[in-house]
């Protein structure tokens, strides 16, 4: 699994030509390192999370034509990973070998369920109406919340998404 | 924005702040309602919420316009990269965390599914080398 592009540059051998993709997230991972200051172990994680998706094509240009997340690797049928910001999203399709594999007693991964990421907009009204004209299913419309409105988009499989528009004069902390 | 944020429903927000916090090194940023948690781990903030009624000020884990409740975990979750996922998993089960299956060895690495309290998983991740990483198409 492509963790950290910096490894490339850690081999002996460096690629000579570089996909595009790969230069993206080289430039995001020495971005990220910038933005994050002083990391002594020269190695910060992306946090990653893992959905279970049915149909990887339509995932993958679900997540990357509606919601702004870029490609960094396919490896199809079974798996593709993708990034936004500092969210690294793996996509594994169930029944498939991988982490859609099913469990010892044959259990079989499932997407769906109620976790989920959040995606921060700035005019969550704009983005839902934008997204619901391109079809895309609302799960539930603009709730105001603590500090935040929110709503939840469902992907192709029926995973949620959580859309979040910080609240004016709501600053986010880290 | 270098700050991550997932959402995790959970039965019981103190049991599970106590589990993020001392299985997996969380630390809690904010706990202002029974119903709700913030958690952080390097730049993953971990939501918790437990499911609220429809009246409820906290938005995140209202139930749906159409009645449905939310309810903890299905398959989706985020994962923790570590060195040895071989020790981490024995670490855990002495400590009693419940697993949904045994180590796995995939493309990419090895990795092992735990559950929260409320069922919620959560994938330990070991990846394998380097060379291996880059290999995929």
């Amino acid at each position: 699994m492509a963790g950290d592009p910096l490894d490339a540059l850690r081999l002996p051998v460096v690629p000579v030509d570089p996909r595009p993709e790969f230069t993206a997230a080289l430039h995001r991972r020495i971005e990220a390192t910038i933005e994050g200051g002083a990391d002594p172990g020269g190695r910060r994680d992306s946090p990653t999370v893992r959905y279970f998706v049915d149909d990887l094509e339509l995932a993958v240009a679900f997540y990357c034509r509606q919601l702004g997340f870029e490609e960094e690797l396919r490896s199809p049928p079974a798996f593709a990973m993708l990034y936004r910001g500092g969210l690294r999203l793996l996509l594994s399709v169930p029944g498939l070998p991988g982490a859609g594999a099913a469990l010892s007693d044959g259990t079989v991964p499932a997407a769906g369920g109620w976790n989920r990421i959040t995606v921060q907009v700035s005019d969550l009204g704009a983005a839902l109406e934008a997204l619901s004209s391109a079809g895309v299913p609302v799960r539930a419309g603009i709730t105001r919340g603590i500090a935040v409105r929110q709503a939840l988009i469902q992907d192709p499989s029926g995973n949620l998404v959580e859309l979040i528009e910080p609240a004016e004069g709501y600053h986010e902390r880290t | 924005m270098s700050t991550v944020s997932v959402r995790y429903i959970v039965d019981d927000v103190d049991a599970a702040i106590a589990f993020y916090r001392d299985h997996l090194g969380f630390r809690e940023q904010m706990h202002p309602d029974p119903a709700f948690a913030m958690l952080t781990r390097g730049d993953l903030r971990l939501v918790l919420v437990a499911p609220v009624p429809a009246g409820h000020p906290g938005g995140g884990s209202r139930p749906m316009p159409d009645g449905t409740p939310q309810r903890p975990g299905g398959w989706n979750r985020f994962m923790i990269e570590v060195p040895d996922v071989a020790a981490a998993a024995e670490k855990l089960r002495a400590a009693g965390v419940r697993f949904r299956n045994e180590i796995v060895a995939g493309v990419g690495g090895k990795q092992v599914m735990i559950e929260d309290p409320s069922g919620n998983p959560v994938e330990l991740f070991e990846p394998i080398r380097p060379e291996a990483r880059l290999a995929r198409q």
